[in-house]
């Protein structure tokens, strides 16, 4: 199976979030950063079914250039490719990220058999840059999946609903959406790490189109104005919780 | 007749040597030069001297009287050897001195003495050291030891029943009296023969048998003295990764196979006596852990020997192939990961054996290889990686503790102030450990201590990654924090972690990070001395006080944490104090590790309650938390305090 | 305004949501729900929905910020080639429309314009209250399907395998985090939870050290709740959990750390360890009941 994962670096929030001073990024001079959870499951997944059936799996990458970083990360455990798309840094809407992802798969000499992305990216959330790729490339495309498995040319993907598991079979070529939790990601080797700064990254520079979801600024949702209400320390605060659990009629 | 026995026996010696000898060179490289001074002392001390064995006083001079006892008696092979070819010829010089055969005399009874104390140890007394030994081996040992000594008296005694002596009869006191079993007559000349020749085939079959046995330290504990480690204990051998002479396959993840180990760590192996010193002061076989030090050791010797023939095949360049793993074919994968590093093993260990070495080296191999260890570490090694602390904080968050304080932090491109304070990620971020860097901060303040700390930009110095076996991940933060420290030119450094103060000072000089590093407790040692820090003492404060073991044992900050509390109350000692002290589980990263059956710190908390103390002093935040949290397990009436909180208490920082 | 609402089902609190947000742009709102019985297939119900708003000339389309409320608008968006925000907390008309977005599973917001026509966007959960929807027109799914359309469909639906109550629906969720310390140690999490026949739920920390299976997880990648009351047990606040708790009526933190960022999004707070406030809060509620 010839595999692409698209992914995206993210940085790691920690308890509170920091906003530059033009509210247009987050403060992330001393954050770390990340393959966003869902993503980096997707890569994961993306090595097992290689391990599995064969072929080769390649990692995509829209973001600046220490987004090369995420790339290697996810050779290190197994990818065996990149494309990275390098960015200013600054934001790209679903729309402009899609069509970016469509011409570089578009760019491949050989098809992809399954295109594998996470549910939501970890920052902005936007729920549909998979859909628009699988649009475009005119191929079917499932979400939220947390099991995956090729029977034949088809894919049986299952998906986690509040009632049990919605189960869906898919003909390659496929676009799929996973979620965290369709399996833990290993951790990766030091041999897996040397060789990955080995292998190709294809790198290109496309230009950035119009927004036309045009973030104006961001903003720290208000922390209501909430205090929380101290019950006590320690074992003593036990008949003043079981008071609340009473009031509230959970017992 | 003799010329044959000894050919044969000096042949069996010679192959085994040999073999071993090839052994030690196909190992993996490890640099063990320099430091003559310190090594001649060590060889003084700890073989000659018998300093590590006599710390036990009773098997310690058992085994000094044997070991004197064989130094002593070692020409009298020789003169043995002549007595076989002719009765009446002896070794000139020595054969026939007065005070030679008085020593002689003495020292085969005190190695008899030796031989039944320590049966009477094994057979009696039976110590849980021994669990897991060779027992039976150890017997044979002790047999032949006492024939070797018994058949020499024996010897001696029927010589002067014949008046072969060539000493006064009165020299040899001992001889002299079994002399009185003795005619001068037909049967004790055939007994004479008898003596001498059990006492000289006894040797020559110990001679053969030595290096086959566990017996084989004679030969090799003086060479793994002499090579044994002179930096500091708490410091661990950095591996390299981008030596460009070294092609990527042959680089060297700690190990995975007999072949990986160094030449250091088989001499150790080699050097092994079983005798238990290493388990029974290891707190993971204290609390009933799979871990005794004494078993990993004879586990690798057993592999290696296994694997020997391939082992030295390799020495000609073939790699050897399909050798079994070492964990868990040698070394259970529990033990590896229930080391706790504090390395009472080491101190312990009276043929300077490096078990610590061993099990890093055995971790190295699973984390960076087989990415295999427990699960419950992963996120601490993520989160290192990721947001530069083992608890996954944002770094954004690493000075809150400090606001409001007035502290300064160095911005980049600021000139350096005196002393840098390291606060760690423990002292930053856990709330117990929090109380520690405001409490030194202040006192530092107070004393008018020109120092800063680097906020955000000090990351964890990869202390926990080291010690889990990550040392790829860990020379990525040595690499980065020597990078902001050299930047910032900072020279001296204070650290409140002993973790950090041992990584600090002790493996970032491989990383090109020289500083003076010292702990907040030296500092506040001084401050209090030199009048700058002024506390109350209260008489009715009874205070004992934990070391920490990458403190006390690995570098050897006893007294300045002691002078403070005693600055500030009444001290009373634990039983396992100074360089004896028992961890409080943590180390080794542990503190990010279940831990399986009796914890740690229940037993160290437990030894802290009796000694009557209402306050426990620590001077770590990893023993702070793990003895709060064993305190409160226990619900022992002790309060844990770091002693830099005790100095603001006691009014100090006022 | 002639605004089209996915709804999933008339009783769907998500969907009465953002049909109440809808009617905040003014003009005609139509509610509709897709005849589920030929199985849920998004490209396929976004394809119908695409026909009815072009049919009746709708000027909005919007659907609840659910899975599938997100799933089927994304369809409808690459259909039409239009921008879409999802997950918004008020959205305003206009030229251009304007929205403010959730980001960071809601730790963060984003005001941005919508450069596009129909407006498309998805409501986020529980951005605001819900009513009951009057009337919900169901339509069946349109006959004229592209073959893509009609490749993805749900062909099998394997119901639980767990008994008791789902993470999702529980009224009282007990969740653990690193301070924890093991997997065992969840044993008086449990317990609490079953006291109050709640659910139990953890940390990412928690999944990935391997104490609890990932179904467990609350968060931003985990489940998202929405119990009377969550009661978080050594959970420093991380904003990855925060955002699954965001749905809760009620949060009560168990931290001994006073300035822990739980705290900062509690309603009670029992500053303490979590391994003596529990069981004592089990205990006093056994006390209580009189077991």
């Amino acid at each position: 199976m010839n595999i692409l994962v698209c992914v995206k670096r993210v940085p790691l929030t920690g308890g509170k979030i920091v906003l530059t001073e033009d509210a247009q990024a987050i403060q992330t001079r001393h954050l770390g950063f990340t393959v966003s959870p869902h993503e980096e499951c997707g890569a994961e997944e993306a090595v097992r079914l290689v391990e599995q059936h064969g072929g080769t799996s390649t990692a995509l990458t829209i973001g600046p250039p220490e987004a090369e970083e995420q790339l290697r990360d996810l050779m290190a455990i197994g990818v065996d490719q990149g494309i990275h798309l390098v960015t200013d840094g600054s934001e790209w809407d679903p729309q402009a990220t899609g069509a970016a992802i469509v011409a570089a798969v578009r760019a491949q000499p050989e098809p992809y058999d399954l295109i594998l992305f996470g549910n939501e990216s970890a920052d902005s959330g936007n729920f549909q840059v998979q859909v628009r790729v699988a649009q475009a490339l005119g191929l079917p495309v499932v979400n939220g999946i947390k099991a995956i498995s090729l029977e034949g040319s088809s894919l049986r993907c299952e998906q986690e609903t509040s009632a049990g598991r919605d189960v869906y079979t898919v003909p390659t070529p496929a676009v799929v959406s996973v979620k965290e939790g369709i399996n833990l990601p290993r951790y990766p080797s030091v041999p897996g790490r040397m060789r990955a700064k080995r292998k190709p990254i294809e790198a290109s520079q496309p230009a950035k189109p119009q927004a036309r979801l045009a973030m104006v600024r961001l903003v720290l949702p208000e922390t209501s104005n909430k205090q929380a209400e101290v019950l006590g320390h320690g074992a003593e605060a036990a008949p003043a919780v079981v008071e609340i659990l009473q009031s509230i009629g959970v017992m | 007749m003799l010329a044959a026995l000894l050919a044969v026996s000096s042949y069996l010696f010679a192959v085994r040597v040999r073999f071993l000898v090839d052994l030690v060179r196909s190992a993996a490289p490890t640099t063990r030069a320099g430091d003559r001074e310190r090594r001649v002392r060590n060889e003084a001390t700890i073989v000659l001297g018998q300093r590590k064995l006599l710390q036990r006083i009773v098997p310690g001079l058992i085994h000094a009287f044997i070991f004197w006892g064989f130094l002593v008696l070692g020409p009298t092979i020789v003169i043995a050897m002549i007595g076989v070819v002719s009765k009446h010829a002896t070794l000139p010089w020595l054969g026939d001195q007065g005070w030679y055969a008085f020593l002689v005399d003495l020292f085969a009874v005190l190695v008899l003495v030796g031989v039944v104390s320590a049966l009477w140890i094994r057979k009696v007394q039976r110590p849980r050291r021994f669990e897991g030994s060779h027992l039976g081996e150890a017997d044979l040992i002790l047999a032949l030891i006492a024939t070797i000594a018994i058949s020499l008296l024996l010897w001696h005694a029927t010589r002067i029943a014949l008046g072969l002596n060539e000493w006064p009869a009165s020299s040899a006191p001992v001889s002299h009296l079994l002399s009185h079993l003795f005619a001068h007559d037909g049967t004790t000349r055939v007994l004479e023969r008898v003596f001498v020749w059990v006492h000289v085939t006894t040797i020559l079959a110990f001679l053969a048998y030595l290096p086959r046995s566990k017996h084989l330290h004679i030969a090799s504990a003086a060479f793994n003295v002499w090579y044994g480690r002179t930096g500091p204990g708490g410091q661990l051998e950095t591996l390299r990764f981008d030596d460009p002479n070294i092609p990527e396959e042959d680089i060297r993840f700690g190990a995975g196979t007999s072949a990986d180990l160094t030449w250091k760590e088989m001499l150790d192996t080699f050097s092994c006596t079983e005798c238990g010193r290493c388990q029974d002061v290891c707190p993971a076989f204290a609390t009933g852990k799979a871990l005794s030090p004494k078993l990993v050791i004879m586990g690798l010797r057993d592999q290696v020997f296994a694997d020997g023939a391939a082992l030295v095949k390799s020495r000609d360049g073939e790699k050897p192939i399909d050798l079994t793993s070492l964990v868990p074919t040698a070394v259970p994968e529990e033990s590896v990961w229930d080391c706790v590093t504090c390395g009472a093993c080491v101190q312990a260990c009276p043929v300077s054996i490096e078990h610590v070495d061993h099990i890093v080296d055995l971790r190295r191999h699973l984390v960076m290889v087989d990415s295999s260890f427990p699960a419950e570490a992963e996120p601490m090694l993520r989160d290192i990686e990721r947001a530069s602390n083992p608890w996954g904080k944002a770094q954004s968050e690493r000075a809150d503790w400090a606001a409001g304080l007035g502290i300064r932090i160095l911005e980049p491109g600021e000139a350096a102030p005196e002393y840098l304070y390291w606060v760690g990620c423990a002292s930053s971020f856990d709330e117990r450990a929090r109380a520690t860097a405001e409490n030194t901060a202040r006192l530092l303040q107070r004393a008018g201590v020109d120092f800063a700390i680097l906020g955000a930009r000090e990351a964890c110095t990869g202390d926990p990654a080291r010690r889990i076996g990550n040392e790829y991940v860990f020379q990525g933060f040595a690499e980065q924090n020597v990078a902001t420290l050299n930047e910032a030119g900072v020279t001296k450094i204070i650290a409140n972690c002993p973790h950090c103060f041992n990584t600090l000072g002790n493996e970032y000089p491989d990383f090109g990070g020289h500083y003076e590093v010292i702990h907040h407790t030296e500092v506040l040692a001084r401050l209090v001395s030199e009048g700058r820090l002024t506390p109350r003492r209260d008489e009715n404060l009874k205070v004992t006080y934990h070391d920490s073991c990458y403190l006390a044992r690995h570098n050897d900050v006893l007294a300045p944490p002691r002078e403070l509390v005693s600055a500030v109350g009444q001290t009373v000692e634990m039983e396992r104090s100074g360089k004896q002290t028992f961890c409080c589980g943590a180390g080794g990263a542990h503190m990010w590790m279940e831990e399986r059956g009796t914890q740690i710190n229940d037993n160290r908390v437990r030894e802290a309650a009796g000694t009557g103390a209402g306050t426990l002093a620590v001077a770590c935040p990893f023993c702070t938390v793990m003895l709060d949290d064993g305190v409160q397990g226990a619900g022992a009436d002790l309060r844990v305090a770091d002693v830099a909180t005790l100095l603001v208490e006691a009014g100090a920082a006022d | 305004m002639r605004t089209l609402v996915f709804v999933e089902d008339a009783s769907d609190e998500l969907s009465q949501q953002a049909v109440v947000m809808a009617k905040g742009l003014g003009g005609d709102v139509a509610a509709v729900a897709i005849d589920p019985s030929g199985g849920y297939a998004p490209a396929a119900w976004a394809q119908t929905l695409v026909e009815i708003a072009q049919s009746r000339g709708a000027t909005a389309i919007t659907a609840p910020g659910s899975e599938r409320g997100n799933e089927i608008l994304a369809h409808v968006a690459a259909k039409l080639d239009q921008p879409m925000a999802a997950n918004c907390v008020s959205v305003a008309g206009g030229d251009p429309a304007t929205v403010t977005r959730v980001r960071w599973g809601g730790s963060l917001l984003e005001e941005a314009r919508l450069l596009g026509s129909p407006l498309l966007y998805t409501s986020a959960a529980h951005a605001i209250a819900a009513e009951p929807i009057s009337d919900v027109e169901t339509v069946p799914v349109t006959s004229a399907l592209s073959e893509l359309d009609q490749a993805v469909r749900v062909v099998e639906q394997v119901p639980a395998s767990t008994s008791g109550v789902s993470l999702t629906d529980a009224d009282v969720v007990v969740s653990g985090g690193r301070g924890v310390g093991s997997a065992e140690g969840f044993s008086i999490i449990e317990e609490l939870a079953e006291l109050l026949g709640g659910a139990v739920g953890c940390s990412r920390a928690v999944t990935s050290a391997g104490w609890r299976p990932h179904s467990d997880q609350v968060g931003q990648t985990g489940s998202k709740v929405s119990p009377e009351i969550y009661i978080a047990c050594g959970i420093s606040g991380a904003t990855q959990h925060m955002a699954g708790v965001k749905g809760a009526k009620r949060l009560l933190a168990i931290n001994p750390d006073g300035e822990a960022s739980i705290f900062a999004g509690a309603d009670y707070a029992v500053i303490g360890d979590l391994h003596e406030v529990v069981p004592a809060i089990s205990a006093e509620i056994r006390k209580v009941k009189g077991t």
